[in-house]
């Protein structure tokens, strides 16, 4: 087995609260390879989206560290840490998170400029990636204008932007209907078959059946499938 | 065509300025060489006169002892803004004619003599050491200074007092714009948290809200001096229209229209980067949640 991608150990984080701590996860250990596809499942509440969140640096720990190739992550400044989502994590999220005022185009293209890819380069990438999620056409259309299977696709096409090391998706196909959740779930896999590292949160159990490996969660623990 | 005006001198300056009030019977006319007259557009108008009329003015508010006057022209008196209220029915006329007409016939000293001379000073600095030479020169004669001091200048009062006011509605303009660009940051809260979840650094929202802030703001206040420039005219034609002046009453002027935008560039960028940092200091989930 290769090098983890993202290592967490001993992971905990408490939300302060008016009527006192809420513990939502609780010293969570494990990692990811970097040619895994993980898929974290439990009821509602348990912690999946908390450790997902972490897991992307978009939250900090209140304990534990988290390796990202080898780094610890965890206390890293904001600007460093927004590099790494830049350049190294792509996020899918049920609620897709398009920009509103940019074409499927340029919400794709806007991550590679941000990260100094030049222009030409943008512009094949680009291309490339909306072609991959079957969107060439709807390339000049507005979020409104998509369908959401479609704003999903975007987002996938977004998340793989910069060529992350880690696609993190949280209920990817939560709001979709059976039928274009499926074909988002076909897309993961062809992400995942072309050499991503992904770690999705579902509720779906067909979702999750799909992943190489699956982390049950309750009350904030991984309670199967970490490894030991 | 002839009229007859009884003249009510109330001020008389470097060429001979008479207000004039009340219009009486022209009389037959009067003998001799008839003097020429400029009569101020106002007059010319309300009286229906023409170039080449001839009018008779009298110093006696009765009309005795009048004099014929031909009307050569008009003119547009300068505007006074002390006075802009005021009708101006004036004449200028030659200065001996108006000495001539004011002269009292029983008193031979009376044209040979004045009760009063304005006096413009080069430097006005100068004033307490001339009142001192004169006095010192002809005792008994009472020299005293025209010129306000700025506490008693009412130009310089309003001007403190438009300074007041400015200061008001700049102050309530700042909060009212800091208070809209909150709710317009707020509105773009998830734009700001996607914009942050996808790796863009604070500091880099920050300054395309900043490049933002400065072009709304110097668009703002473009708009605000055409706006001004467009109103200057309609007020200045109203108001020279409703006392019959051509007295400006507002002029935006390349400085105050410096001044608004060294004002209003700054401020605008201020309560955009106060505005977005209220959002932005917040986590990226706080950002995304509904």
């Amino acid at each position: 087995m290769s090098a983890a991608v993202i290592e967490a150990t001993g992971l905990t984080k408490t939300f302060p609260m008016p009527a006192g701590p809420v513990t939502a996860l609780r010293n969570v250990s494990f990692s990811v390879s970097p040619d895994e596809y993980v898929a974290v499942s439990g009821p509602s509440g348990c912690g999946k989206s908390t450790l997902l969140h972490l897991l992307g640096s978009v939250d900090t720990a209140t304990s534990g560290t988290l390796l990202f190739d080898g780094r610890d992550i965890s206390t890293l400044p904001d600007a460093e840490r927004s590099r790494i989502r830049l350049t190294q994590i792509g996020f899918v999220f049920q609620r897709f998170y398009l920009l509103p005022m940019l074409t499927a185009w340029e919400n794709v293209e806007l991550p590679q400029g941000e990260a100094g890819v030049s222009k030409p380069e943008r512009r094949a990438r680009t291309a490339e990636l909306l072609d991959y999620v079957g969107l060439s056409q709807r390339a000049q259309h507005r979020p409104s204008q998509l369908s959401g299977g479609e704003m999903q696709r975007v987002a996938i096409a977004r998340a793989l932007a910069n060529s992350p090391r880690l696609l993190l998706a949280d209920e990817p196909t939560g709001e979709l209907d059976q039928s274009t959740g499926e074909q988002i779930a076909e897309l993961l896999d062809r992400v995942h078959a072309d050499g991503n590292a992904i770690v999705v949160v579902t509720h779906d159990p067909a979702i999750a059946a799909r992943a190489k490996r699956q982390l049950k969660m309750r009350d904030g623990e991984i309670v199967a499938g970490a490894p030991a | 065509m002839r009229r007859r005006f009884a003249l009510l001198l109330t001020t008389v300056i470097a060429l001979g300025t008479a207000s004039l009030a009340g219009l009486q019977p022209a009389p037959a006319p009067p003998s001799g060489d008839v003097a020429d007259i400029l009569v101020s557009r106002q007059l010319l108008e309300s009286q229906d006169l023409a170039v080449g009329d001839l009018i008779e003015l009298a110093a006696d508010p009765d009309g005795a002892r009048a004099r014929a006057f031909r009307v050569v022209g008009s003119y547009e008196p300068l505007p006074d803004p002390a006075r802009f209220t005021q009708q101006r029915l004036e004449v200028r006329l030659h200065l001996q004619d108006m000495v001539d007409m004011l002269a009292d016939p029983t008193d031979p000293q009376s044209s040979e003599s004045v009760s009063a001379i304005n006096v413009a000073l080069h430097d006005p600095e100068g004033e307490l050491e001339f009142r001192r030479s004169v006095f010192g020169r002809v005792p008994g004669l009472s020299v005293w200074s025209t010129v306000r001091g700025d506490s008693a200048n009412p130009f310089v009062v309003l001007e403190q007092f438009h300074l007041a006011i400015a200061i008001v509605t700049i102050l309530a303009s700042t909060a009212f714009l800091l208070a809209l660009m909150v709710m317009r940051s707020d509105e773009r809260r998830e734009t700001a948290g996607i914009l942050r979840l996808i790796g863009l650094r604070k500091g880099r929202v920050l300054t395309q809200v900043l490049i933002e802030g400065v072009i709304i703001a110097m668009v703002g206040a473009m708009f605000g001096i055409g706006l001004a420039l467009v109103a200057q005219d309609g007020f200045n034609q109203f108001f020279q229209w409703r006392y019959d002046t051509a007295l400006v009453f507002v002029r935006v002027s390349p400085k105050v229209a410096a001044q608004c935008v060294a004002l209003a560039v700054p401020l605008g960028v201020v309560a955009s980067v106060v505005a977005s940092w209220t959002l932005l200091r917040r986590e990226v989930l706080a950002l995304l949640r509904r």
